[in-house]
């Protein structure tokens, strides 16, 4: 049973639950505790100890479920049966049987063709099972293994050995001989089709994350603008991830506060040096330092490809960050926080750009209105993001705003969609920005995203 | 004494009777936690939406063992000193100085500061002693003699740094206090943390525990706790209600209504002599079930048709 639970722990992990060896020692305690009678409480044990997480805990569920559905093998005259009528089908086929005068009957050694014949199909089960695991079918990988593995399988359940057999048999005259060789090619092929079938639901098991990692690994490399919005979903779920790790390192930073309770202990050790006349004091309180974020994204026509991606990620971080301003602009100024607040990702993103997306930008009048409203606000501890083309459409660019902006703020970073060689050609503004920015980068692929946040974090709690 | 591993649960249907009759009513899942974490002397990290019953799980099971109560609510900023001892400060002071006298007549004689020095030696720490140690909650349960059900609630609120710490108690079940050494529990407390998933929990510390999600209850289950916890309310009205707040709990809400809210309203409905749910009673006390102007406003147009439902399926 060690061993069942062992593979039942390797379908969790390529479900994508992360199972350390620990958390699988305490799942088989718990396991041993309560025992197998009961299949939901077994199932509750083993869901607490393996999931950490709702999510989790939903995803250990249903691959109990899948694993330890009873593989028996499914009845021959329904599986004969093409569809529809089982019972008529497998009446008749009875009936044939009882006719014939020559009703196939085995009556050699052969372990495999015996169970065929008697249609045992739980000994079926364990054979195919036990063969199953001498072929180490729990660490296939990809669909193309597919048929290799039901080969071994099969072969080990002693197929060629089943072969040769019914060879023997239709050699002779004897009908009843025939006839039996030829329930048994029936009963191989549809042996065949179980262990495939099998095959395929082990790969759904033990193959999930290699389909998936992959997809995941080549969505980190695609440029933004070219995924398709049917990976929405899981583009959504990969910037959730990295904007959460971000995140964390970002809420860390802490300082001591000069006021509040008299740390004691600490303030008369210090002051041993003094003879201890409490020169040097120390307080208890300390307060987490929370640095501001404001982000400006620009949804106008010339990035509408990639506004989707930087409003997906905006709301991701709106998601993790407790103080962050989200503004998009194509002419003018708006905040989204309520939109993103009270929406799914989804629908705020959709409803953000009916409401404010396509049009000409106009860096310029973002500018002024971001020096009406915000301006007072942005302060030592400001960082300020703006993600955006630079295109103005040939109008005043009126970079002194961002000048005066650059003098207030911790840091001003400019992400360009565009790769560099496109900045300042056309009606791109980038040169009258750039003076103003802290840092300007490219950025059009999750990965370029990610390394530069990490940076941009990192340096937003190291000072 | 009988401590409180000696308390014998032998399986899971005997986890839920005991709830029971203590008028805690569970599903299998929840039971099935507690009877493995009670075997195995694991902690629990039950997550769940607000009002589920998570801090009453913890307060249950301690009298179901017949344990204390051992609770440490987390804030931001809690730390070492308020979770697990201090030093009385004041009173190490008021000692030194009313004990001045005794020091000169212990040091008479003695000459030099190295002789001086010898002779305080000789003597145990006694200002560093559990005498003058203030202890805090986690202390305490680890002095426990009969062991407790020590609850962390709402650790999600509390620091990153707090929780590393935690690691150590939870894992061990010990604590280092540089001038007293190592406490080691007596009894290894049953512990139960909670989270409102306000912060992601780290992974070191979920992973030493056992997780479990209270989500809300549904119908039969509302209505058999509700039928504990308010005995008085008549079928008809504990069927309208939980049919009530179950259509409630479909809305898009700001703060979807919990257990604690449905019994919250059954004792008002129950204190203002209802017979039945009608709209106008409902639009009254709504504010017993929603917290937010936005969710009264978003739920008053839905009531009448819930009302209506809920009194079919009454029956009435």
């Amino acid at each position: 049973m060690q061993q069942t639970l062992e593979n039942f722990y390797k379908a969790v992990r390529a479900a994508g639950v992360a199972v350390a060896p620990a958390n699988s020692i305490e799942a088989s305690r718990a396991v041993a505790l309560v025992g197998y009678r009961e299949r939901g409480i077994l199932k509750h044990a083993l869901s607490m100890n393996l999931a950490k997480s709702h999510a989790d805990q939903l995803l250990v569920e249903e691959c109990f479920e899948q694993f330890f559905r009873f593989d028996a093998f499914r009845d021959g005259a329904r599986d004969s049966a093409p569809q529809g009528g089982d019972d008529p089908a497998a009446s008749a086929e009875a009936g044939d049987k009882k006719t014939s005068t020559a009703e196939p009957r085995y009556e050699g050694e052969l372990p495999l063709a015996k169970m065929l014949m008697a249609g045992d199909r739980t000994a079926l089960a364990v054979a195919m099972q036990q063969a199953a695991r001498d072929a180490g079918l729990t660490d296939i990988w990809f669909f193309t293994q597919k048929s290799l593995y039901t080969q071994q399988i099969l072969q080990r359940m002693g197929l060629r050995e089943l072969q040769d057999e019914i060879r023997a048999l239709g050699e002779g005259s004897c009908p009843t001989r025939i006839a039996t060789a030829g329930a048994l090619r029936t009963a191989k092929d549809r042996l065949y089709e179980e262990v495939r079938d099998f095959v395929e639901r082990q790969l759904g098991m033990f193959g999930k994350t290699a389909v998936q990692s992959l997809r995941e690994r080549h969505l980190q490399k695609t440029r933004l603008s070219n995924i398709d919005l049917r990976d929405f979903r899981i583009m959504h779920e990969l910037v959730r991830k990295m904007a959460r790790r971000l995140s964390a390192l970002y809420s860390r930073k802490r300082k001591r506060a000069d006021r509040g309770q008299l740390d004691f202990a600490r303030t008369l050790r210090r002051n041993v040096a003094h003879d201890g006349v409490l020169f040097e004091t120390h307080w208890k309180t300390r307060f987490v330092d929370k640095p501001r974020v404001l982000v400006l994204c620009d949804v106008s026509g010339s990035v509408q490809a990639y506004a989707r991606f930087l409003l997906l990620f905006l709301h991701s971080l709106n998601d993790v960050l407790k103080r962050i301003d989200s503004y998009v602009f194509t002419g003018s100024l708006a905040s989204v926080n309520d939109i993103f607040d009270s929406y799914p990702v989804a629908e705020a993103i959709d409803k953000i750009m009916a409401e404010h997306g396509f049009g000409g930008s106009d860096y310029g009048g973002m500018l002024l209105d971001l020096e009406r409203d915000c301006l007072r606000g942005i302060d030592h501890r400001t960082t300020v993001l703006i993600l955006g083309d630079a295109r103005n459409n040939n109008l005043d660019p009126r970079s002194h705003i961002l000048q005066q902006v650059h003098q207030r703020a911790k840091r001003v970073i400019w992400l360009n969609p565009e790769p560099e060689s496109f900045w300042n050609t056309g009606d791109s503004v980038m040169r009258n920005y750039r003076p103003y920015c802290h840092l300007t980068k490219t950025c059009n692929t999750l990965d370029h995203l990610e390394r530069l946040l990490d940076d941009l974090l990192r340096a937003a709690t190291a000072a | 004494m009988k401590d409180l591993y000696q308390e014998t649960l032998s399986s899971v249907a005997e986890v839920q009777r005991h709830f029971e009759r203590h008028h805690y009513i569970c599903d299998e899942r929840i039971a099935t936690c507690v009877f493995i974490a009670h075997n195995l002397q694991k902690p629990v990290l039950v997550e769940g939406p607000a009002g589920v019953g998570k801090t009453e799980l913890a307060k249950t099971t301690a009298q179901l063992l017949d344990v204390p109560l051992v609770r440490l609510q987390c804030y931001e900023g809690l730390d070492e000193a308020k979770a697990l001892y201090e030093w009385k400060y004041a009173k190490q002071l008021l000692y030194t100085q009313l004990l001045k006298d005794k020091l000169g007549e212990l040091l008479e004689g003695t000459r030099g500061l190295r002789e001086s020095m010898a002779k305080i030696h000789a003597h145990e720490d006694l200002f560093y002693s559990e005498d003058f140690l203030e202890p805090r909650p986690l202390y305490r349960a680890l002095h426990e003699p009969r062991g407790c059900v020590l609850l962390i609630d709402e650790i999600d609120k509390s620091d990153q740094e707090f929780e590393a710490f935690l690691l150590e108690v939870l894992s061990d079940f010990q604590v280092s206090i540089p001038e007293l050494g190592t406490i080691v529990a007596r009894v290894k407390p049953l512990v139960f943390l909670t989270s409102n998933n306000s912060r992601e929990l780290g992974d070191a510390l979920k992973r030493r525990c056992l997780h479990l999600h209270i989500p809300y209850p549904d119908a039969a289950l509302e209505s058999r706790i509700l039928s504990h916890r308010v005995p008085e309310l008549s079928d008809r009205l504990r069927t309208e209600v939980v049919t009530f707040v179950q259509q409630l709990r479909e809305l898009d809400l700001k703060k979807v209504p919990s257990i604690s809210e449905t019994i919250d309203w059954a004792r008002t409905l129950l204190l203002l002599h209802a017979a039945d749910l009608d709209a106008g009673l409902v639009k009254m006390t709504l504010n017993i079930l929603l917290k937010f102007e936005t969710d009264i406003e978003a739920a008053g147009e839905h009531v009448r048709g819930f009302v209506e439902k809920a009194r079919q399926r009454a029956g009435a």
